[in-house]
């Protein structure tokens, strides 16, 4: 018979994946293992840091595990750098977990990135109320033994065990004995374990491949390293008392010790700040009084009733939730933006509430977009509020370092991103470790992985020249898709700041960045959110920048003063601009998918925008929701809802759920709705899908869902392919999610730089190139379009240009955009301070510049290559010859006092005069763009010979007409979700041409779709309904040769000698020294390239 | 495609006339390259070995002149003064070393000048051939300037001036020029125009003094060559008599009609000059050579020089005889080796694994590091204690019938060749799991104990698969004796 007390045993040293490159399971594994083999509890120990806890306090929380009983204990494994045996530590209660925290903060502050240097002494110092449990060395020999005598002597006894491992290396029995006298000896208790490095027997590979990765040894190389057998796994309670049979009491202290360990993570919850609040008034009223008083503001005319009443239910929610200070200190950073004119948008569920638009942390009226507050912040579910801000890039630097100031370093952090393994890094690492060479691991880290890194099929294998069925590449497939999603190491995330009431470091461990002066804690976003600690992510966004400058630009040259709330709304002409996808430059609805979606959807009001923005993911396009969308909104396909059986619920459910996206869910927060609505999901379940979503790779455990949603909704009389697609987009979701919430603050940064570039393109031009680099499109197609759009571009002359860009009165009024000296490749922003400080007056001469502005030569020899000495009379070439007589730097202090010219006169020289093609060459190399004309306008003649059509009259061939057309390679992409399609963008001296590339046709031209600068296409005219034309390519040769004709006149020595025709030697092949295959020569810029 | 690891990747730095024809340059990422052709084949690249076959060139075109200059990674610079007449002239040396280099599978761009700048230029730039006298500056002006072997940045802008060939920038005046392009500019136009000498930097040292012979018809016999060594091993005591010295290093440089190229290196103790005790040396190192010289078609050409000289004396210093004990035994290892071949010659070396049969192995004697024994790791935990492993295993184990209990159990007692024994202490488990990257599927882990039996007998023994885990009924093995 079992009595209860047999299977009553804890596992204390388990180790997680997050003791990078030690232990092979994830913290979710070793909790759902654990639970499965009925074990009273496990206490996670990972080596000198807390980083995985949170992940198995969430697993046990919210999966299965919770029903068989199990607890967990939070604790760290201490790795001394002093020789000391490895210590587990396991705080008794919040106080005690705190002191851990500093501890490793300590360690981890004290090292570079990643390491921490503990000592014993640092330990003995901070082990007040820690439960601690001395673990012996592998090779317990009369040293050791002296060792931990001493040790146990030095160590507080009253919370300190002995632990009694195993070794299966043929002298366990002796072993016990000798730790047990040892504990008897000190009367410390002895406590047992497995030590487990993963969770089952089976990951004992993948345990050795983690170790071959730390030690750098391939497995055939690494020897004994590796342990002999596969016992390090988590075992059921009566496996454990056999094994410990001799000494019984080592197990009951598992239990004794676990029952110390009091401490949950649940007690770290809302510690948020205080200082926003002044002093004599609760949160809460302050938050009150700011609403209304940033209501009068956004309402001038009388806050609407609607508006009033909305106000009041949020601010209620708000109180009921104790979310004022949260409110209040988002706001406290906004403000602060705002003080130092740095642009920034909120985003996010709670950033579109009426309160956030009344305090203004985001410009858009919710009213307008009618985005409900409680879908988002519901009081059910307790979620954490989440708001993103965006600033400005350039700028951001400036608001983190006032976070800093405000809440100190001890309070302030941010979080951590959890770099894991990706099907590339995974591959790689598993086949050098496996042995497999340089060559074949390269070979295949560069396989197409599927969709959700599941390992690449066996043809992209073969593709790459490998045989699946060799059993060294299958295993080292299968290991590497097991190694996915591991975590790697942490890093600091791009803006998540946590900021907690108390010390940050004893709420989590703290440790350096690899950058200067930085740190961050040891949780990720996921982390902080399941714990409920106050989080903000302060983002950099490049277009805010672009934006901000347009303003000042427009107020500098005269115009009025915009804000982003206060630019005029619903302009048609904006929206008419973008239905004819006239979009270069505008934010996210630039690319190429974006411009084939706006003519078909016709955006005509700001909400279309915020549809606009979400659609084109792959959220929508894998539930395959897009074409119905847009067969609604086309009125070609009635609108209609999706109904439950009249006996499940009121058949319009989901009108309200998809009224606004005509029937066809499209946002992650209505295909969550659904579940809730449709599959009647509890708001717990729906927390556990949302979270499932967020960490959908790592474990996988969505597929759960599935059934659950799809069968709630067929059983309620939903139609089952609805459904079905519905889950799919969430699938789709779980990757790349994109909320309505975020949309709309995106929609409203669409709307404001479509608006500047409807209204004023020169301006656009001149912000978006001083913001570089963002967006799509390099600096040359954002001066062609403002070219296009009737701007006139002056290229950048030492008379007249700043570091920026900037815009100059045109004769007829209108703005000109001046080119700054930015865009010149090299070019130092100190030299242009200097040029525009010393010029008080006209430059005369390249010595004067030298002189006046004090500017080294490198610096006016890359003034003369981008030729700006045209001012003085000096074409690139007199520049250049002129600059390079100048003496190299440090001008002779006599001469200079003398004020003397240094050079005597020299003789004119006649230089060749440079043609036009090798002007537009060079302005490509030194500017990477040209204004005196574009490289195929030169080849037009050798190609129009062929029967090459220009960009230009492509655009209105018929469908289905034949075409040859040459051009310039700007973008390729092979997105994922278009099945292998690489789509190109060419562009000649007319325009641009779009070219969709087939799997097929990719596979026959490889070499040419993805390696030609200058690509010929040969294929058919393919035209949508919106009149947006198509070039289908059948054919495809890279044409990069003839870029060399610009510079060079056949310069390239003859291949075929004279003297070689008598005697005919091998000799084709052998390139003449100079000439490099024309990719290599750089006179176009790179073209983007997406994957 | 050949590749290097350059900065951060992995660049091609050369390929074959297949690769260039598939678009494939150098100066390509490795990645770039796999991506427009995946099934690419590529070798890392060997710097060394490149030079090593650069001089193994040189070696063979002294046979135009013992003055032969290496330049670069993929040049050599000949000194061919007086030495044209021997092939009827430059057109004739030209067409030999073109045909000879070829021959060999290489791609030659070959061209004579005044000076050797010129040369190289209007060879790797130019169309080559045999530019007359006096003709080398007009002979480089159409090339690019590129053949001046400047750096890259001045090379741009002069390129950018529109002075892109040589003939640009003769044609102008050379102030305004060395006082942009600095003074070495001037240097390198005059070198290549060959206003100013430019020495050839022979790779080695000429030798002291040289014994040649030409033939007409290249001869292979031993015996002929045999009369030739003698006659040059004479020619060369004569030569070193009169300047009073003896040789102390000697080369003999056997040319093949074929191009291939053979070097024999004699030291000797004293200076030597008697042809017949120079012979001698030369006979035992060619009759112990790995590899036998080769005539092929026959030798056209041998050259026995002096490389070293010292004045020549009758004293002889002895050498002390080493008593290394570590080099007498790897000089048995080597003779040894010699007459029974290298791989027939072998000592046990430890295996750094924790599966017992594989734990030592046989490796040639004479591979490096096979010295090194390490079991250190299977020793016993203190020093008192018995050995962990027998010093020999049964290989195979054989198997054994065992009383054990389950699962992990040791042995109680057990028959090995028909003879029970019964368990009186045991030891154990030692647990070690297949190598699961080696063995196929299916082998099992094993749980190894030391047992003693009721006549203090020791036995090593397993039980082949974990109960109930890996199989329902384990098998027994014993796999050693302990002594």
């Amino acid at each position: 018979m079992v009595c209860l007390r047999d299977i009553m045993v804890a596992e204390l040293a388990v180790t997680t994946n997050f003791s990078f490159l030690h232990g092979a399971s994830h913290p979710e594994e070793m909790v759902a293992h654990a639970a499965a083999l009925g074990l009273t509890g496990i206490g996670i120990a990972d080596v000198n840091t807390l980083a995985g806890v949170v992940r198995a306090h969430v697993a046990l929380r919210e999966t299965a595990a919770k029903e068989s009983g199990l607890k967990i204990a939070i604790g760290a494994r201490l790795v001394f750098a002093d020789g000391t045996p490895d210590i587990l530590a396991f705080p008794s209660d919040r106080d005690a977990y705190g002191r851990l925290s500093r501890l490793l903060t300590l360690g981890k502050r004290r090292a570079e990135k990643g390491a921490c240097i503990l000592s014993i002494d640092d330990l003995i110092a901070a082990c007040d109320g820690l439960n601690l449990i001395l673990t012996p060395p592998r090779r317990l020999t009369l040293k050791a033994e002296k060792q931990l005598d001493a040790l146990l002597a030095k160590l507080p006894s009253e919370r300190l065990w002995l632990g009694a491992n195993l070794l299966y290396d043929g002298y366990d029995r002796q072993r016990l004995a000798r730790l047990r006298a040892l504990s008897e000896r000190h009367s410390i208790p002895g406590l047992a374990t497995l030590e487990p490095l993963y969770h089952a027997p089976e990951r004992r590979p993948l345990q050795d491949i983690l170790t071959c990765i730390r030690e750098h040894k391939t497995i055939h190389t690494i020897g004994r390293i590796l342990g002999a057998h596969a016992e390090r796994h988590l075992k059921e309670p009566q496996e454990m008392r056999r094994l410990f049979r001799h000494w019984p009491e080592a197990i009951d202290e598992t239990l004794r010790f676990f029952a110390q360990c009091r401490f949950s993570l649940d007690e770290l919850r809302y510690e948020y700040p205080d200082e926003p609040v002044p002093y004599g008034k609760t949160p809460q009223a302050h938050l009150e009084e700011l609403t209304w008083i940033g209501a009068s503001a956004r309402y001038p005319m009388g806050i609407p009733e609607t508006v009033r009443n909305t106000i009041d239910k949020e601010l209620a929610l708000i109180a009921e939730l104790d979310y004022a200070r949260y409110f209040l200190t988002v706001n406290d950073i906004v403000a602060y933006a705002r003080s130092r004119a740095i642009l920034c948008q909120g985003r996010g569920s709670a950033a579109n509430s009426v309160v956030c638009y009344c305090l203004g942390i985001t410009a858009v009226d919710p009213t307008e977009v009618d985005l409900l507050f409680e879908r988002f912040v519901s009081a059910e579910r307790r979620e954490p509020p989440d708001i993103d801000v965006d600033f400005e890039h350039e700028r951001r630097e400036e608001v983190i370092q006032w976070i800093y100031q405000r809440y100190g370093r001890e309070r302030a952090g941010i979080a951590a991103t959890v770099i894991s393994y990706r099907p590339r890094s995974a591959m790689r690492e598993v086949g050098k470790a496996l042995g497999l060479s340089e060559d074949v691991t390269t070979a295949l880290a560069n396989t197409v992985w599927g969709s959700w890194g599941s390992a690449p099929a066996e043809n992209h294998i073969r593709e790459a020249g490998l045989d699946p069925t060799n059993p060294e590449i299958a295993r080292a497939i299968h290991w590497a898709e097991e190694l996915l999603g591991f975590p790697r190491h942490l890093s600091q995330h791009v803006g998540g700041f946590v900021l907690t009431r108390g010390r940050l470091d004893e709420v989590v461990p703290v440790g350096n960045a690899a950058m200067d002066d930085r740190t961050f804690i040891e949780w990720d976003k996921d982390d902080i959110d399941a714990l409920g600690i106050m989080k903000i992510d302060v983002l950099a966004l490049g277009m805010l920048t672009c934006i901000r400058k347009c303003f000042d630009l427009i107020t500098h040259h005269g115009g009025l003063k915009y804000s982003l709330a206060t630019l005029p709304r619903e302009d048609q002409a904006v929206y008419q601009m973008l239905q004819k996808a006239d979009s270069i430059g505008v934010f996210q609805v630039e690319s190429r998918a974006q411009m084939n979606m706006l003519p078909r959807l016709k955006p005509e009001k700001f909400y279309d925008l915020v549809i606009e923005v979400a659609i084109v993911r792959p959220g929508p396009i894998q539930g395959d929701m897009v074409h119905p969308y847009l067969r609604r909104r086309q009125n070609k396909e009635r609108v209609s809802f999706p109904k439950p059986a009249p006996q499940f619920g009121p058949p319009d459910e989901l009108e309200r759920v998809l009224g606004k996206t005509l029937g066809v869910p499209l946002f992650q927060e209505q295909a969550m709705r659904i579940a809730i609505e449709a599959a009647k999901f509890t708001p717990g379940e729906a927390n556990q899908l949302r979270r499932a979503m967020a960490t959908f790779r790592r474990v996988g455990t969505i597929h759960l869902f599935q059934q659950k949603m799809v069968e709630g909704m067929v059983r309620r009389g939903y139609d089952a392919q609805f459904a079905a697609q519905c889950f799919k987009q969430i699938e789709g979701f779980g990757e790349y999610g994109f909320p309505e919430s975020h949309a709309a603050s995106f929609a409203l940064l669409v709307y404001a730089s479509a608006w500047l570039k409807c209204h004023h393109p020169a301006v656009f031009a001149a912000a978006l190139l001083n913001s570089q680099p963002m967006g799509f499109y390099a600096p040359a197609q954002i001066v062609r379009d403002a070219v296009e759009h009737d701007v006139e571009a002056r290229p950048p002359d030492i008379n007249a240009s700043r570091w920026d860009n900037t815009l100059e009165e045109g004769p007829d009024g209108r703005l000109a955009l001046r080119l700054g000296f930015r865009q010149i490749d090299g070019f130092r922003q100190t030299w242009a301070q200097q040029i525009e400080d010393a010029r008080r007056d006209f430059y005369d001469s390249a010595e004067d510049l030298k002189r006046r502005a004090n500017l080294p030569k490198t610096a006016l020899v890359k003034l003369a290559e981008a030729d700006a000495f045209r001012s003085v009379g000096m074409d690139r070439r007199a520049a250049a010859w002129a600059v390079r007589r100048l003496p190299d730097d440090e001008a002779l202090p006599l001469f200079e006092a003398a004020d003397a010219r240094e050079l005597a006169p020299e003789p004119r020289v006649d230089l060749p005069v440079m043609p036009l093609p090798e002007h537009v060459a060079i302005d490509y190399q030194t500017l990477h763009l040209s204004l005196k004309g574009h490289p195929m306008g030169f080849l037009r003649a050798l190609y129009a010979a062929h029967g090459v059509m220009s960009c230009a009259d492509a655009r209105t061939l018929a469908d289905g007409r034949r075409i040859k057309i040459v051009g310039v390679v700007l973008v390729r992409q092979k997105p994922g979700s278009a099945k292998g399609v690489v789509f190109a963008t060419l562009e000649d001296e007319t325009g641009i041409a779009n070219i969709v590339v087939w799997p097929a046709i990719t596979e026959r031209f490889r070499k040419e779709v993805l390696g030609a600068r200058l690509l010929l296409v040969e294929g058919r005219a393919q035209r949508s309904t919106e009149g947006i034309v198509h070039i289908v390519a059948e054919r495809l040769v890279d044409r990069s040769v003839d870029l060399l004709r610009l510079t060079r006149e056949n310069l390239a020595p003859p291949l075929a000698r004279a003297d070689e025709v008598k005697r005919p030697v091998r000799e084709a092949g052998a390139p003449a020294r100079g000439v490099r295959h024309p990719r290599n020569v750089r006179i176009l810029p790179k073209s983007r390239d997406f994957h | 495609m050949v590749v290097a690891r350059q900065g951060g990747g992995v660049v091609l730095v050369a390929g074959d006339e297949h690769a260039h024809a598939l678009g494939l340059m150098p100066g390509m990422t490795l990645a770039t390259a796999r991506a427009l052709h995946p099934a690419l084949h590529v070798h890392e690249a060997d710097p060394d070995a490149d030079r090593a076959l650069l001089h193994k060139l040189a070696d063979a075109a002294e046979r135009y002149t013992p003055l032969v200059g290496v330049a670069g990674e993929d040049t050599l610079l000949l000194d061919i003064t007086g030495a044209a007449h021997l092939y009827g002239g430059e057109e004739g040396l030209l067409a030999d070393a073109r045909q000879r280099i070829a021959a060999r599978g290489f791609h030659v761009r070959a061209a004579i000048a005044g000076n050797p700048v010129t040369a190289r230029a209007v060879a790797l730039f130019g169309t080559g051939g045999n530019i007359a006298p006096g003709c080398d500056a007009e002979a480089v002006q159409s090339l690019p300037v590129a053949a001046l072997g400047l750096d890259a940045a001045r090379r741009a802008s002069l390129e950018r001036l529109g002075l892109k060939r040589i003939g640009d920038c003769t044609a102008r005046a050379r102030a305004p020029l060395a006082e942009r392009f600095g003074k070495d500019f001037i240097d390198r136009l005059d070198a290549i125009t060959g206003r100013i000498e430019t020495p050839i930097s022979p790779r080695r040292g000429l030798p002291a003094c040289i014994a040649e012979r030409r033939f007409a018809e290249p001869i292979g016999h031993e015996e002929d060559i045999r009369r030739s060594l003698l006659t040059l091993a004479a020619d060369l005591k004569r030569i070193l008599e009169k300047r009073g010295e003896g040789a102390r290093a000697l080369e003999l440089t056997f040319f093949r009609a074929d191009g291939a190229t053979r070097i024999i290196h004699v030291e000797t103790g004293r200076p030597l000059r008697d042809p017949q005790t120079l012979l001698r040396l030369f006979r035992e190192k060619l009759d112990g050579l790995a590899d036998p010289l080769d005539p092929g078609f026959g030798f056209d050409a041998i050259r026995l020089s002096a490389r070293r000289v010292e004045t020549f004396a009758e004293a002889m210093t002895s050498l002390d005889a080493s008593e290394d004990f570590e080099a007498e035994i790897a000089t048995l290892i080597d003779r040894l080796a010699a007459r029974f071949g290298a791989r027939r010659v072998q000592r046990l070396a430890s295996t750094d694994t924790h599966s017992p049969e594989r734990a030592s192995r046989l490796v040639p004697a004479q591979s490096v590091g096979a010295l090194a024994l390490d079991f250190s790791a299977f020793a016993p935990v203190e020093t008192e204690a018995p050995p962990t492993r027998p010093i020999r295993l049964i290989e195979p184990a054989e198997r054994i019938e065992v009383l054990a209990e389950v699962p992990d159990g040791p042995p109680i007692r057990f028959r090995w060749r028909r003879v029970l024994h019964a368990v009186i202490r045991a030891d154990g488990p030692e647990r070690i799991a297949p190598e699961w990257w080696r063995t196929p599927e299916g082998t099992a882990t094993r749980d190894y104990y030391r047992v003693e039996d009721e006549n203090g007998r020791r036995f090593w023994l397993y039980r082949d698969g974990l109960y109930d885990r890996e199989t329902g009924t384990p098998r027994w093995f014993l796999h050693g004796l302990f002594a």
